[in-house]
């Protein structure tokens, strides 16, 4: 069974479309790539699977299920901006997250949070910019979610973070769960990923292995994608 | 889920309005004994710095009130329609626990700064050297007494149970409204993608009016007359019982009608930026 399917989804914003009719469907065990030019629709798609927008026509469901209370135990979720509270330090989130989400392995995030060398009792916003994100970072993948949703996760960071995200990501996700990137940075995450789907204008251009990808194109997926998308 | 989500805002909350409270105290304490010295012969710089404690006193009662509505209102739009929002609407939680946690925690502080300004008041005011509280309390009647007094007007005692009831019902609903007019408004406003907080203000504009119809309406509908024509004060009672009654339906309507819009904004119209 597919952990994160749509058929036909649309998402109409007034008269603008950010998604037309996008069918897909994610696996277990997977790292997808959801690849795209800004403004193509991943986050859209990305927002609509946690619940934070409804579709305007088709359908998406997440283990079978429309997005709801249920399914959102089920996903752990990374936005592309900085979400959490910013009077709480690390023990307080990881209080939160323990509260809310029974999958939350609170001793990895602990282990994580002291390899970064943070202290627990500072402030999330006494923390550079870069330490936010891997603490965001540290607590959606310290939970044993069945999918993880990775909104642009290496946007804005610099080289040792990217390395230190990817890493994480891949140190830690549940191996029965499809972790779904979003970036437009296919080169740093092209390691990493199983499976790619490239997004246009709100359009699915092609869901695929990157093995496929290498072997039938004789190129890398970074290579594939600018060909694709050249301007 | 509820109880972790109120656990969590009385958490973001009380680290703003304990200390404002601790600090309205520590003032009213500060204002008793300003109010003692003041009655001597002091320089006029003492004078001055006593005068100084008496204003910030009743600055620091007001800025409770002020942060209290404040914090009610900022609560719901940074944490349910702003960045946190991603954060919040992702939990395994329900709309309504939501909505339900940010409104029972923002009752409970009303109710908290309402007795925190009266019990300061009662120290600045009350226990002072010339006032025997003990006399005071003594010089106020018994229940027994005062249920003596009731029964010759022909008043029963439940009549008065159900007038206080009804009048702690019309508080609480009145309470619930200001929370859900300020939720519904920011939650519908919130629904486009640009100007939200001005569509906020908007949307707060139009049901304040659309409200004040019904209010009028309400106006029309009571027969003021029917408590002219009560011949004794317990039949005036019971009139007033039956106004608030129908008060209270009207409210409660007006209440189902803003959580609804709340709810529905947040369900059907999300659109966090």
């Amino acid at each position: 069974m597919a952990i994160m399917e749509c058929a036909a989804l649309t998402k109409r914003f007034g008269a603008v479309k950010a998604l037309d009719g996008v069918s897909l469907a994610v696996q277990p065990g997977r790292v997808v790539g959801l690849l795209g030019p800004n403004g193509s629709g991943k986050t859209t798609l990305i927002k609509l699977a946690n619940g934070l927008l409804t579709p305007t026509g088709g359908e998406l469901k997440i283990m079978g299920m429309k997005p709801g209370s249920e399914t959102k135990a089920l996903v752990s979720y990374l936005p592309d901006k900085e979400y959490l509270p910013e009077w709480m330090n690390a023990k307080q989130l990881m209080d939160f997250y323990g509260d809310f989400y029974s999958d939350f392995d609170r001793e990895r995030a602990r282990e994580m949070l002291a390899r970064l060398g943070v202290d627990e009792k500072r402030r999330f916003k006494q923390l550079s910019k870069g330490t936010r994100e891997k603490v965001q970072l540290i607590l959606v993948m310290s939970r044993q979610a069945k999918l993880y949703l990775l909104d642009e996760p290496i946007g804005g960071v610099d080289p040792a973070t990217r390395d230190f995200i990817l890493d994480t990501i891949i140190r830690n996700y549940n191996p029965e769960a499809a972790v779904v990137i979003s970036t437009h940075l296919i080169a740093d995450v092209e390691q990493v990923l199983d499976d790619v789907i490239f997004v246009r204008e709100g359009h699915v251009l092609l869901q695929s292995t990157v093995d496929e990808i290498r072997a039938r194109e004789g190129k890398s997926v970074d290579q594939y994608f600018r060909e694709v998308f050249k301007c | 889920m509820l109880g972790k989500l109120l656990k969590h805002e009385f958490r973001a909350t009380g680290r703003i309005l304990l200390p404002i409270y601790g600090a309205v105290i520590a003032l009213a304490a500060l204002a008793n004994v300003s109010i003692r010295l003041l009655d001597r012969e002091l320089s006029p710089i003492l004078r001055f710095l006593f005068v100084l404690v008496l204003v910030c006193f009743v600055l620091g009662m007001i800025l409770a009130g002020v942060m209290t509505a404040w914090m009610m209102i900022k609560r719901f739009y940074t944490n349910l329609l702003k960045d946190e929002g991603y954060l919040m609407h992702t939990l395994p939680v329900s709309v309504h626990a939501l909505v339900w946690s940010k409104m029972i925690a923002a009752l409970c502080w009303f109710v908290m700064t309402f007795l925190v300004v009266w019990l300061s008041i009662g120290l600045t005011v009350l226990i002072q050297n010339n006032t025997n509280l003990g006399e005071l309390l003594a010089e106020l009647p018994s229940w027994h007494e005062i249920r003596q007094v009731l029964r010759e007007m022909g008043i029963r005692g439940g009549d008065i149970t159900l007038l206080l009831g009804e009048t702690a019902m019309a508080i609480l609903l009145g309470g619930v409204m200001t929370c859900l007019h300020f939720y519904a408004a920011m939650s519908l406003g919130h629904m486009f993608s640009e100007n939200k907080l001005l569509l906020s203000v908007v949307f707060f504009v139009l049901i304040s009016i659309m409200f004040s119809f019904f209010t009028t309406g309400y106006g029309f509908y009571i027969h003021w007359d029917s408590l002219d024509s009560a011949e004794t004060v317990a039949g005036g009672i019971r009139v007033v019982q039956g106004f608030i009654g129908k008060a209270l339906l009207m409210e409660g309507i007006q209440a189902a009608v803003l959580y609804l819009a709340t709810v529905l904004g947040l369900k059907k119209g999300l659109n966090l930026a």
